[in-house]
């Protein structure tokens, strides 16, 4: 799913650097040595401020009453009593986990045997080229595979329907099927990541000591044999590493995803947090209460997403970070 | 490992193939949909209507919703501002992620820690799109391309891998250079950027990627339609299915009614025209991407 570039290339994340406690009377020296990487790091750091700290301090409208002429009056929690108390609300985070299960159960498991049917491929050419052609779609932006999806599931003139046509069936509308939908975005990211996603694996296979396969070869282990004896149990620890991964990202049922294959027939299916937030706060004007929302999410993603990387450090010995 | 059986029975043929040919399934599941749009746009357009979507010829042959598109005023500004947009932010999200990386992998810069915490804080709570909203219009802006070139113009993920990436440059080369009387910045310039060549250009090509498929923030930052970057509108094209932002008032009679045909054909062609620079960097893409990933899972 989401485990993309990010994830992928983060799996060997910074060991905390050795930071020699320096004396108070040395730090005057210390910055005439240093000046010169703090002004590198300046444009970074005024960047991380403005637009990562800001939004942090101001997110303090979701305990007050906005009102046009400053100042805004202190509320409390009446905003978050307000959420809990409104059934959408728990409508869309019985959505947002639904659709996170779903793709954990129905998602997680191809890459991986994407991976191990890769391994198994001689020519290095021809493994190449289908690497080539699975890998293209998760380069395209949400907007194209929902166009790409639209044109697909057309019940006019969509592949799917053609082949369902064939065999005598009567077409079916997939974007405005209230049934289909959640299935619609479960495939559609596997279309987008699966191929992708196996690559992780791929290094993790590619990683395995040589002499494990000659050894079971001279066991006269067979191909099944081998994937299932020295493979998978080689690839143990990545899979490990990226299901609780994948666990702790469980609020972040993809809004970009979401957005482009929502219409009116299927929101209550597939309406978010990130979505519900983006329309009671931009489109409705619910400042404050879309602000409760993000930060309840954002509070309860942010204790999942460090379980998720004390839990894997301790587990595997890798973390997110 | 092929070379061990040489001699093979007909079960293990078998498996090769059945194995060969899912993946060949799998290749056809990915590809075939793209195919079958390219040809689309590229079929006589008095015959699209009953292309089946399972065809990957086109029906005829006629580059007439190519020529449209690339007239077409509200596609042209799309892909300037595309362009526009993606360059900027990817030159000056290479330039300070790289400044910014180089400084925090310098063992012993005090304070170094802790600004390694105050990085990764932004990564884990994010508290979502109405605060960030409201610091894009205190700062003027709503309706600037400044709105996108600046989100996220250091990404916390990339500087970390970068890095991870300077932490690796030998120690004796910048004692060296210090002994040649080099100032930390020509040190940066003449020692570690040219040692960084492939792993600047895998996070260009990550900048590059995530800039131009943006839409989101394109979307809501952005009312004014002639700064639209391509994406969004093609959303409001395809996914809105709003034909009037795409072939406006004007023109909009001669694509409705009998001619409906134009319109799935110029869709077609609209996405693949969208994806294109896309296209156009895979192999690079492909290059770069394919070893920092698997380099990155390998040293973990």
């Amino acid at each position: 799913m989401t485990v993309s570039n990010d994830l992928a290339t983060s799996v060997a994340m910074p060991r905390n650097g050795n930071v020699p406690k320096i004396q108070r009377r040395n730090l005057a020296r210390g910055f005439r040595q240093w000046w010169p990487y703090y002004l590198m790091m300046a444009p970074g750091l005024i960047f991380f401020v403005i637009f990562h700290y800001l939004p942090i301090w101001e997110a303090k409208i979701a305990f007050e009453q906005l009102r046009i002429i400053p100042p805004n009056i202190w509320v409390g929690i009446k905003h978050f009593q307000t959420l809990f108390s409104s059934p959408i609300f728990w409508q869309v985070l019985a959505n947002t986990l639904i659709l996170s299960t779903m793709k954990i159960v129905f998602f997680f498991p191809i890459p991986i045997i994407v991976a191990l049917l890769l391994n198994e491929i001689r020519g290095g050419a021809f493994r190449k080229f289908i690497q080539s052609a699975i890998y293209l779609p998760h380069f395209l932006s949400w907007v194209v595979i929902a166009g790409v999806f639209i044109a697909v599931l057309s019940p006019s003139d969509g592949a799917v329907n053609d082949i369902i046509g064939f065999f005598g069936m009567q077409p079916v509308s997939f974007m405005t099927d209230t049934g289909s939908i959640r299935w619609v975005l479960v495939f559609s990211e596997i279309w987008r990541s699966a191929g992708w996603d196996s690559l992780l694996y791929l290094a993790a296979i590619i990683a395995i000591d040589p002499e494990l396969y000659d050894a079971a070869e001279i066991d006269g282990a067979n191909r099944w044999q081998k994937i299932r004896y020295v493979t998978i149990p080689g690839i143990v620890p990545t899979i490990a590493t990226l299901f609780i991964l994948n666990a702790g990202m469980f609020l972040n049922a993809d809004l970009n995803q979401v957005i482009n294959f929502s219409n009116d027939v299927v929101r209550s299916k597939i309406d978010i947090i990130d979505t519900y937030v983006y329309r009671i706060g931009l489109q409705t004007g619910e400042y404050s209460l879309a602000t409760a929302a993000g930060l309840f999410k954002a509070l309860l993603g942010m204790l999942m997403i460090v379980a998720a990387h004390l839990l894997s450090k301790r587990l595997t010995g890798k973390g997110v970070w | 490992m092929a070379a061990h059986n040489v001699r093979r029975t007909p079960l293990e043929r078998l498996e090769y193939a059945t194995i060969v040919s899912t993946l060949l399934f799998l290749v056809v599941l990915t590809v075939q949909p793209l195919l079958n749009l390219l040809a689309i746009s590229f079929s006589d357009p008095g015959k699209v209507a009953g292309m089946s979507g399972l065809t990957v010829i086109p029906n005829g042959f006629s580059t007439e919703v190519w020529d449209l598109l690339i007239n077409n005023s509200a596609v042209q500004r799309g892909l300037f501002n595309s362009i526009f947009i993606t360059l900027v932010s990817t030159v000056l999200g290479v330039v300070l992620t790289a400044l910014m990386a180089w400084a925090l992998s310098r063992p012993g810069l005090p304070g170094r820690r802790v600004i390694f915490v105050f990085v990764l804080v932004t990564i884990v709570f994010e508290p979502g799109i109405i605060p960030d909203y409201f610091i894009n219009k205190r700062l003027g802006l709503i309706d600037s391309y400044w709105s996108l070139i600046l989100f996220k113009v250091v990404n916390a993920w990339y500087l970390i891998i970068l890095v991870r990436f300077f932490e690796e440059v030998p120690k004796e080369l910048i004692e060296a250079s210090e002994l040649d009387g080099a100032n930390p910045f020509q040190i940066f310039w003449y020692v570690a950027l040219p040692l960084a060549k492939s792993a600047l250009a895998t996070i260009a090509l990550f900048y590059f990627v995530f800039h131009w498929n943006e839409f989101f923030r394109a979307m809501i930052y952005l009312n004014d339609q002639s700064k639209w970057p391509l994406q969004v509108v093609l959303r409001q094209f395809v996914v809105e299915g709003d034909k009037l932002a795409m072939v406006g008032v004007v023109d909009s009679n001669n694509y409705t009614g009998a001619s409906q045909i134009n319109i799935r054909a110029l869709k077609a062609g609209m996405i693949l025209l969208t994806i294109a620079p896309i296209l156009a960097i895979y192999p690079l893409i492909l290059k770069f991407f394919t070893k920092g990933t698997m380099s990155g899972a390998l040293k973990g």
